[in-house]
């Protein structure tokens, strides 16, 4: 099965054959060459509620949380969100969007919370990693910030609103 | 003894509490909010009562709740544990109204270090060190100099109505006064509408550095030497260790005693610390506010002098006199606390959510307070901590080699903690060597995602993605096998635009 994922902002292909031993996984960093991983499936095998993961003889115990096209890998104390799509995906958000690999158009909120401040207001032309609004969750205040420059469409919350995980906070458009 | 006691708090504190009541024999009672009901320390306690919604100010902050309960189970005394209530001298004043004992300092106590003000003319008066400072606005420049001759440079100038870096001018050289005074009063008036500054000294290399104290109701007080909690995220501790490396002995001393005086200045009774800013420069040490509570990091100072301090805390609202003098006491080897919260390492954003995976670190002088459990969903409500992993060690090193070990033994998965960013402090060069400030995070920590993550091939994330990505599609029957994927993807691309 051919997948294409992105970590990080980094692109890979990647190729999975599973045969009835053999897990044959294929990746390729863009611009790089093929990297080829024949593992027994013994090297990846479950374990209590995670995988142990046998990588070139380093052990690994990895949990893997997410579904269609978006996983978060936990090994070590560290994780990753890999983006992962099949090739059907892969045109079907390329027709819809005009390219670009799901470019956000609204920032929603990823837990619920108060918003505290917004610092933008419709028709702003925001520059990248500008702050758009501050919202209290877990005690704390997070400062969310623009990934990229964008004009604010719509404002969908006021100060001292309280908002449900997966809100949408605020709709962009191309500048 | 105590028969029943009700601890007034949730998560790992509450769970401490709770383990000291049953090593005393004493029947412990716990309050849960309605998010709290599946938390780890409403099933180790012997009872426990919902006090109401999830938003802590409707549930663990109602004094009023939470004495109800109290009376209904026929406790003896509470426990506040820490943050909630343990610093409201309004509760301890109901509770002692109500004939329950509230196990912690008294209201007065609690009243005398509360105004920040009061409390550093308080310290002054009982000859502990508070930051040098003019006392008040400073008018003139002629008014400045002086006041900057008498106490030495460095200094910082600072509006009254500043904040955020605004107003605000640090002072290294004589001949900067007249500009900098200038600057800030000018600052002020542009941007707060108020020209007034005063003056305080500059500490360059900041640390923070506190001290354990102890009272009892029959007039002693005892310190149990200090913590050093420099490390700090938004200005809240996230590593602590005892002793500090970077306290001589004879400044621990003086730090001690002082500490002492400023507890017998307010006959303070129980656990308290004194936390101080120590300018690691001139090894100079000053108030800066006292902790009528227990605090967070107690069991490092549990682990290097040997004391149980929620023991303590309930012997001395027993009424009995402290179980160690000051002259016992040793500060044995060298203990480092983590806090491990839900969040993401690098942003420190909150990362509430389901724990799918857990495995406590374990192993010899490893403590590990927690209350995270697989299945457990960690609330948005609270604080993101979600456990604190102590080690000791003969050494400072031991205890850091130790602490190492336990972190890569910690399973934690489904949600983001700060593991990864606690090993890579531990292996940092200022850590090490111990010259790390209050502002080591800001400013050493800026750009070391890769680092931190540099540990694990990033093709193991990528490998562990897609053969879960393969499953799920063949568990619901997406097309199997894709042998020429460029070609075919074309293909379809073609069909599809027609």
């Amino acid at each position: 099965m051919y997948f294409e994922a992105e970590l990080k902002g980094r692109k890979f292909k990647v190729d999975v054959v599973e045969s009835p031993r053999f897990w044959k996984i294929s990746l390729q960093e863009e611009g790089g060459t093929w990297i080829h991983y024949d593992m027994p499936k013994d090297d990846y095998k479950r374990s209590e509620s995670y995988f142990s993961f046998l990588f070139k003889g380093v052990s690994y115990l990895v949990d893997v949380v997410g579904a269609d096209t978006e996983y978060t890998v936990f090994t070590r104390n560290s994780f990753r969100t890999v983006r992962i799509f099949n090739d059907e995906m892969i045109l079907h958000e390329s027709l819809k969007a005009g390219g670009g690999l799901g470019a956000d158009k609204e920032l929603k909120c990823g837990m619920p919370g108060k918003i505290i401040e917004i610092f933008v207001k419709e028709g702003d032309v925001v520059k990248a990693n500008k702050p758009l609004l501050i919202m209290e969750a877990m005690k704390m205040e997070n400062e969310m910030r623009s990934v990229a420059e964008v004009k604010v469409k719509e404002i969908c919350v006021k100060q001292g609103d309280s908002v449900e995980s997966g809100a949408v906070l605020i709709k962009f458009e191309d500048p | 003894m105590f028969k029943k006691v009700l601890i007034a708090n949730r998560g790992e504190i509450a769970i401490r509490v709770t383990r000291a009541c049953r090593e005393l024999g004493i029947h412990s009672v716990v309050v849960f909010s309605d998010a709290d009901r599946d938390s780890l320390h409403v099933f180790l306690a012997d009872e426990a009562y919902n006090i109401g919604p999830a938003p802590s100010i409707e549930s663990y902050l109602r004094g009023d709740k939470i004495l109800e309960v109290a009376k209904k189970a026929g406790v003896d005394a509470i426990h506040p544990g820490y943050g909630f209530l343990s610093e409201n001298a309004e509760f301890v004043r109901e509770c002692i109204a109500a004939g329950i004992t509230f196990i912690g300092p008294t209201p007065e106590n609690m009243d005398a270090m509360g105004d920040k003000l009061a409390a550093k003319a308080l310290m002054k008066k009982a000859n502990v060190p508070t930051v040098p400072g003019s006392d008040g606005s400073v008018e003139t420049l002629e008014q400045a100099q002086t006041i900057i001759k008498e106490m030495g440079l460095p200094v910082i100038i600072k509006a009254s109505a500043g904040g955020g870096g605004k107003g605000m001018r640090v002072v290294r050289d004589e001949e900067e006064i007249e500009s900098a005074f200038r600057a800030c009063r000018s600052e002020g008036q542009n941007y707060f509408a108020d020209p007034t500054v005063y003056i305080e000294k500059f500490i360059s290399d900041p640390k923070h550095i506190e001290i354990q104290v102890f009272g009892d109701t029959h007039g002693n007080i005892i310190h149990l030497f200090e913590r050093e909690c420099s490390v700090q995220r938004r200005h809240q501790k996230i590593i602590e260790e005892s002793p500090s490396p970077s306290v001589p002995p004879e400044v621990r001393n003086k730090m001690g005693e002082a500490a002492v005086r400023a507890a017998k200045q307010i006959n303070y009774i129980g656990a308290g610390t004194i936390e101080f800013i120590f300018d690691n420069t001139t090894k100079q040490f000053y108030f800066m506010e006292m902790n009528t509570r227990l605090q967070v990091e107690h069991p490092i100072t549990e682990a290097v002098t040997g004391v149980d301090l929620v023991k303590e805390q309930i012997f001395v609202a027993l009424g009995r006199p402290l179980s160690v003098k000051q002259s016992d006491l040793r500060q044995k080897g060298h203990a480092i606390e983590v806090r491990i919260c839900a969040e993401d390492p690098v942003t420190y954003k909150p990362s509430p959510g389901l724990i799918r995976a857990c495995r406590h670190p374990q192993g010899p002088f490893v403590r590990c307070d927690s209350y995270a459990y697989p299945g457990y969903e960690v609330p948005i409500y609270y604080d993101p901590m979600v456990a604190k992993v102590i080690t000791w060690g003969d050494t400072r090193t031991e205890a850091i080699g130790r602490m190492e070990r336990a972190l890569s033994e910690f399973i934690l998965s489904g949600i983001k903690s700060n593991i990864v960013l606690h090993k890579t402090i531990l292996k940092h060069p200022k850590f090490l060597d111990g010259t790390y400030t209050t502002q080591f995070l800001e400013k050493n920590f800026e750009v070391i995602e890769p680092e931190m993550f540099k540990y694990v091939n990033d093709h193991v994330f990528l490998i562990a993605a897609a053969v879960t990505a393969f499953n799920d599609r063949k568990a619901k029957d997406v097309r199997q096998y894709n042998v020429y994927p460029n070609w075919k993807r074309l293909g379809r691309k073609m069909q599809l635009r027609l």
